[in-house]
């Protein structure tokens, strides 16, 4: 699998700097998830950060912080970690039994796994949806969106930037064409008309900055997936 | 921006992180404490943390230091950039926590898992060099953009306004502020 379009440097930098929001943050995992050239750039960024913590003016910490830091050592119930501590992750994937499915035997990418998948719902213009439900932020706007052969959007733009994640199938529009492993970022500025590619069903992963609103006939078609 | 005569060597920050993995070592512990807790507490004040929260989340990060000292990888990260990660994932916490919704930190997979085994992965010590060297090439405000955007969540229009720019000149400062650490970095392969 070829990726050909990957996040902007910007996004992976917010990423790897703990600034992305939920959503947009659970779309550049996934795309992570099958993208080496990408975890590689945000290892980068993360020694970014670890060199701006290096490069930091010292502002002193209370007087007795070591002193407190080394009695709560003393007392804690787990000292050190060991190989227990942190494959307790009941919350988490790997305590689930089978990854849910997604229509047509598609598995849900792992680091979508402790994420609830809301029913699938037909939004018109060929477009099937599935709102997840995200544990750190429930309100978050996370949606599969599954759409038929063939099916050209209305043309849309949105108020932030969108995220979109490729699962299966592919779409092209003005600016190219999406395949598996793909992600797409949209400015605000950009309308766009996807057209998935008639050889069968794309099944995508978005999330919109902020959660905020689709604009055009789109909208009114997404609009009732979204917690807003 | 960097000052690395100022700072004990990456490597021996690493040996730290070892010694308490290795035999639990409390003077390692202060040590580092004394390092990295007061940077902790000013990088957590300038992202806009209050200074009681700061100094919570910069002594949470150092116990996480001491807890997790077993799953440090030299080969992975260095010293300042793990601790990095870790205060950010704790700050994400604290700030989930506040709006009432608990992840514990436990629960937050391990960037490491992220990778499959065999993954050619740089050199820690290298990568970390090269981006060290990269930011030295940057320009003071291209230096100071790419780490306002450690600080600030709503990256652009604050950066606008703490550097005194209108909103488009940042957006598009950033960008060259990164096609610039990008060009850098390349050039050092
Ligand atoms: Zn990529």
């Amino acid at each position: 699998m070829t990726i050909r379009h990957h996040p902007s440097d910007e996004t992976l930098l917010r990423y790897a700097a703990g600034r992305l929001a939920p959503a947009p943050g659970r779309v550049v995992a996934t795309h992570l998830h099958g993208c080496p050239a990408c975890r590689e750039r945000v290892r980068v960024f993360e020694a970014v950060g670890g060199a701006v913590l290096d490069g930091m003016s010292p502002v002193p910490v209370v007087p007795h912080a070591l002193a407190r830091a080394l009695a709560a050592i003393d007392a804690g119930p787990a000292g050190r970690a060991t190989s227990l501590e942190g494959s307790s992750t009941p919350a988490h994937g790997a305590a689930r039994t089978a990854p849910p499915l997604l229509p047509d035997g598609i598995v849900l990418p792992a680091p979508l796994r402790d994420c609830a998948m809301g029913p699938w719902r037909w939004a018109g213009f060929g477009v099937r949806a599935s709102a997840l439900t995200l544990p750190e932020d429930p309100k978050a706007s996370l949606l599969l969106l599954r759409v038929a052969p063939g099916r050209r959007l209305p043309e849309h733009g949105h108020s932030g930037l969108e995220f979109t994640q490729i699962l299966s199938g592919s779409f092209s529009d003005a600016f190219g064409r999406y395949q598996p492993g793909d992600l797409t970022e949209m400015g605000a500025e950009v309308e766009h008309q996807p057209v998935v590619d008639p050889d069968g069903p794309c099944i995508c992963l978005t999330a919109l900055e902020g959660g905020v609103l689709f604009t055009g006939s789109i909208g009114r078609l997404i609009q009732p997936f979204l917690r807003l | 921006m960097l000052d690395d005569a100022a700072i004990p060597a990456g490597a021996e920050l690493d040996r730290l992180i070892l010694a308490i993995a290795a035999t639990g070592d409390r003077q390692a512990f202060a040590h580092l404490f004394k390092h990295f807790a007061p940077r902790l507490k000013a990088f957590l004040l300038k992202s806009g943390m209050p200074p009681g929260a700061a100094e919570e989340i910069a002594q949470e990060t150092m116990l996480a230091v001491w807890r997790k000292a077993s799953y440090f990888d030299p080969e992975r990260a260095g010293a300042s950039t793990w601790i990095f990660t870790i205060c950010r994932n704790l700050r994400i916490d604290h700030l989930r926590r506040d709006r009432g919704v608990f992840v514990s930190d436990e629960a937050i997979p391990e960037e490491a898992d992220e990778s499959p085994d065999g993954e050619q992965l740089f050199m820690a010590a290298e990568r970390e060099a090269e981006v060290r060297r990269a930011l030295q090439g940057l320009s003071a405000e291209q230096a100071a953009v790419v780490r306002l955007s450690f600080f600030n969540d709503k990256a652009h229009s604050e950066i606008a306004s703490e550097l005194g720019l209108p909103l488009g000149t940042v957006k598009s400062r950033v960008r060259l502020a990164l096609n610039r650490l990008r060009t850098l970095l390349d050039e050092q392969k």
